[in-house]
């Protein structure tokens, strides 16, 4: 039983450091930078702006390409 | 009459004055024309988005776009990105919800040649990555203004840079310093139910391992800034509340260390957690607001011109400010915004003054008069001579002013920091006796040891440090529910602590709008001509007309717009117009003087005096007019011995007229923007508390100054940038409540303090005698934390 709440404890812990490695990476790249932009995004953004964002993803990376 | 919104910007405006189109409703051509663009376009999902709320209608600009892709202004804002494209850090104008970001990012990303256009909601702040190739920045521009929005360059500064990765910096360490407490919180209930149910010592062992892999980020990385808080107060000799911290959850992390060595006791790493995550939190908030001055200057600076048009040789020529001479012509077109200040060599034209003197009537300006810094040019073209060098314009000393002001604002100190310099000395002394005493005459370590660090955490700031923004917390809960947004909890202090107030007069006192007071008729009108007078008010935006065509309005049921020909803006002085071949002129008496029409009347207001075929037929007398509760406020706040002043840009006449009506004895007239703030800063030097009221770009430097500037919610975007405290309702009703309430909370505040105060003058002896052991001392300081939040809810319980 002892054996079961400890792998617990440390499983818990480790999956939560993870998950907080993940948040630090948000932050320090700038996804946290503009909460208010985030809370819209949440509530109002449609399929449409979904694809619209994989849309201007590619965009910038096909203009990298082209002008390397 | 009944309302209806515009279909564009959401805006209700009175039935009769929409432009109607079929089902849809506009309140102006603006509107109407972007409809119909996003409509075309395919983007009329902004609509959806933007929901209930509403933006303000299309700013129009007419100004000289191609200077954008001058070289000058290309060298100044025009940056390079890593791919070799060009980038520009933009201030749009004109963002209100998430709908308008969505807008302005879709059109700007649907341009062909634009590689990146990122927009913050929260600044308005944008960046631009684009392949001149393709586009130029003119076109970008023009792209962001044909959807009603518009931007302004900007130079980002190294305050700037530094205020984002400090923000960044201190949002990361409160992120790991929360997430870690409340694992620890999770944890900890386990611990704490073993107590009294009994736990394996193995089960024991691992969770207090968890704690210290949770604890040790929280003290190390997100405490890091009380280390460093500590060190450069010891270094400068001052002992803070951070070497309290520090040293506090310092002392019980080595303690809960050695416990789960098998040490004896209990581990404390969760108060280790919690002391820094709340404090934390706190230092966050400032953090933001910080950040959020940076952002307010850099829109201030965003609206300087970024250059101007020179005469040399006959020539005009475009040069950047700095490269501005005594002595050059400069030439200045309608609608511009003159950069620096100088004397009208040639032209006349009304000048926007507001940004200087606060007040909305243009200003007529002829050849020898001054012309200044930030105003803009209303209506014709005039040459001027400059007389200050950019460096010295008003404009510049007022953005330059307020730039001082926010980086050297001095805060009154809140009582919880004036306590824990020589709180934090007496317990690290008293500790350190206590581990001495111990040690030396029981020759007891371990007992030294845990008797010394439970002296620390008896004495552990937290009732302290929770006292002020308890109280705080419920009190501006409650003044936001009266439409006051307090920006800071330290404000409630010092308005409670004020001494006096200062005023502005235009849009403050009053409400900046012009009413007809008075009209004088030799005859009653006839419909024809009240329908003449009506239409020439129609015709023109200046706030006279405006308030002549309500006044119309309102006593008149029908009136026609009649077409008037030869139509003619007499810059400074009204209108010309024929009707029938009747001549109509209406303005001021200068204007009828000039046409040669006697008039025989003695005002103290603005006057608009019609006259049609060289004859008299009406006069009317306009006066801006004093606010609801203006006078019951000012009683108000000379009851309390606050003293009242008021400084205004307007005349002695007017200032005196409404200073009478007000009851105010103290006041100044032809107060200049950097007026007012030297004004403060002499009242300051006396150690007066000053809370300033005030509400346009003319009254920013004042603000900045002010130990508590208060905006109305109407206010210049700048002045709401820069205020500590915003009356959303605009009611000075509100400026009252504020003053009620901040007493209040304060007086709460002080019996928090004592408290917490009282706890530890009774506990602290205990943990000196080994009365108290450690656990008692984290349960003790816990009920002492309690008794504080409990207090501060009696705050409201007594406003009920």
């Amino acid at each position: 039983m002892n054996d079961i709440l400890i792998l617990e404890l440390v499983f818990g812990l480790i999956l939560s450091f993870i998950i907080l490695g993940f948040m630090i990476w948000g932050a320090k790249s700038g996804q946290f930078d503009d909460g208010e932009k985030q809370n819209g995004g949440l509530l109002f953004d449609s399929p449409d702006d979904l694809n619209d964002a994989i849309r201007r993803e590619k965009k910038q990376k096909d203009s990298r390409k082209s002008n390397s | 009459m009944s309302n209806v919104k515009c279909n564009h910007c959401h805006i209700e405006f009175d039935q009769d004055v929409m432009i109607k189109e079929n089902d849809l409703n506009f309140c102006c051509n603006g509107c109407q024309g972007i409809y119909h663009l996003l409509k075309d376009d395919g983007l009329d999902s902004f609509y959806d988005k933007m929901g209930n709320n509403s933006i303000a209608p299309p700013i129009i600009i007419d100004d000289d776009i191609s200077k954008f892709d001058r070289d000058s202004f290309e060298k100044r804002y025009v940056k390079r990105n890593e791919d070799g494209y060009k980038k520009i850090d933009l201030i749009i104008e004109g963002i209100h919800c998430a709908a308008c970001v969505w807008l302005n990012e879709k059109v700007l990303y649907d341009t062909d040649g634009i590689i990146e256009a990122s927009i913050n909601f929260t600044n308005n702040k944008a960046v631009v990555v684009w392949d001149q190739s393709k586009l130029s920045l003119s076109q970008i521009i023009t792209r962001i203004r044909h959807i009603g929005y518009n931007a302004y360059p900007y130079d980002k500064t190294e305050n700037e840079k530094k205020a984002t990765q400090n923000k960044k910096d201190y949002f990361i360490k409160m992120m790991v310093a929360v997430f870690a407490s409340l694992n620890i919180m999770m944890i900890g209930v386990a611990k704490y139910t073993g107590f009294f149910t009994g736990i394996d010592d193995a089960i024991l062992n691992w969770i207090h391992i968890a704690e210290f892999c949770l604890a040790t980020p929280v003290l190390f990385y997100s405490g890091s800034v009380f280390f460093k808080g500590a060190y450069f107060g010891l270094k400068n000799k001052i002992v803070n509340m951070d070497l309290l911290v520090a040293s506090g959850a310092s002392l019980a992390y080595i303690y809960s260390i050695y416990v789960m060595f098998g040490g004896v006791g209990h581990s404390y790493f969760d108060s280790v957690a919690m002391i820094i995550t709340f404090i934390l939190v706190g230092k966050y908030l400032e953090v933001i607001g910080k950040k959020s001055a940076v952002d307010t200057l850099d829109t201030l600076k965003s609206q300087l011109p970024t250059e101007a048009i020179i005469i040399r040789d006959n020539e005009k020529i475009s040069i950047a400010l700095d490269e501005i001479n005594l002595g050059d012509i400069i030439e200045l077109k309608a609608g511009e915004k003159a950069a620096v200040d100088g004397q009208i060599i040639s032209g006349a034209a009304s000048f926007d003054e507001s940004s200087i003197s606060g007040e909305s009537l243009p200003v007529y300006k002829k050849t020898d008069d001054m012309v200044y810094g930030g105003t803009i040019n209303t209506d014709s073209v005039v040459r001027y001579k400059v007389t200050k060098d950019f460096e010295h314009s008003t404009l510049n000393n007022i953005v330059t002013l307020i730039e001082d002001s926010l980086l050297s604002k001095p805060e009154i100190e809140n009582r919880a920091n004036e306590l824990s310099k020589s709180f934090s000395i007496s317990i690290l002394t008293i500790s350190l006796l206590t581990f001495l005493a111990w040690y030396f005459y029981m020759g007891e370590f371990e007992d030294a040891l845990i008797n010394a660090i439970s002296v620390i955490i008896i004495a552990c700031p937290c009732a302290l440090a929770l006292a002020t923004p308890m109280a705080s917390l419920i009190g501006i809960s409650w003044l936001a529910n009266k439409k006051l947004l307090f920006k800071e909890a330290k404000h409630l202090e010092t308005m409670a602590k004020a001494t006096t107030v200062i005023f502005d007069k235009t849009g403050t006192l009053t409400y900046g709008n012009l009413k007809v007071i008075d009209e004088v008729a030799g005859t009653p009108l006839s419909d024809e001509q009240l329908s003449i007078i009506y239409s020439l008010a129609d015709s023109s935006a200046h706030p006279i007309s405006i308030a002549v065509k309500n006044y119309l309005r309102e006593f008149n049921d029908k009136l026609d717009l009649t077409k008037l020909d030869n139509f003619e803006i007499v810059p400074g002085k009204g209108v010309k117009a024929t009707y029938n071949c009747k001549k109509i002129v209406a303005g001021n008496i200068a204007l009828l003087k000039d046409n040669n029409i006697d008039v025989n009347f003695k005002y103290d207001n603005s006057i608009f005096a019609v006259a049609i075929d060289g004859i008299l037929i009406i006069i009317y007398e306009l006066e801006d007019s004093i606010k609801e509760e203006a006078i019951e406020t000012i009683e108000y706040l000379k009851d309390n011995s606050l003293d009242v002043i008021m400084l205004t840009g307007d005349n002695d006449n007017v200032a005196k007229k409404i200073a009478q009506q007000l009851n105010i004895e103290h006041f100044v007239a032809h107060m200049t923007p950097i007026d007012k703030a030297n004004y403060l800063k002499k009242l300051k030097d006396k150690q007066e508390i000053i809370v300033m009221v005030g509400d346009g770009l003319n009254d920013a430097p004042a603000l900045a100054i002010a130990d508590i500037s208060i905006t109305m919610g109407s206010g210049a975007d700048i002045s709401i940038g820069l205020s500590d405290v915003v009356i959303l309702d605009n009611s000075l009703k509100g400026l009252m409540d504020s003053f009620i309430i901040s007493k209040r909370t304060y007086k709460f505040i002080k019996q928090n303090l004592g408290i917490s105060l009282v706890y530890n003058i009774v506990t602290i002896p205990l943990a000196v005698f080994g009365y108290v052991i450690p656990l008692v001392a984290a349960l003790s300081m816990s009920l002492s934390s309690l008794l504080v939040v409990g207090n501060s809810t009696r705050i409201k319980m007594k406003m009920k």
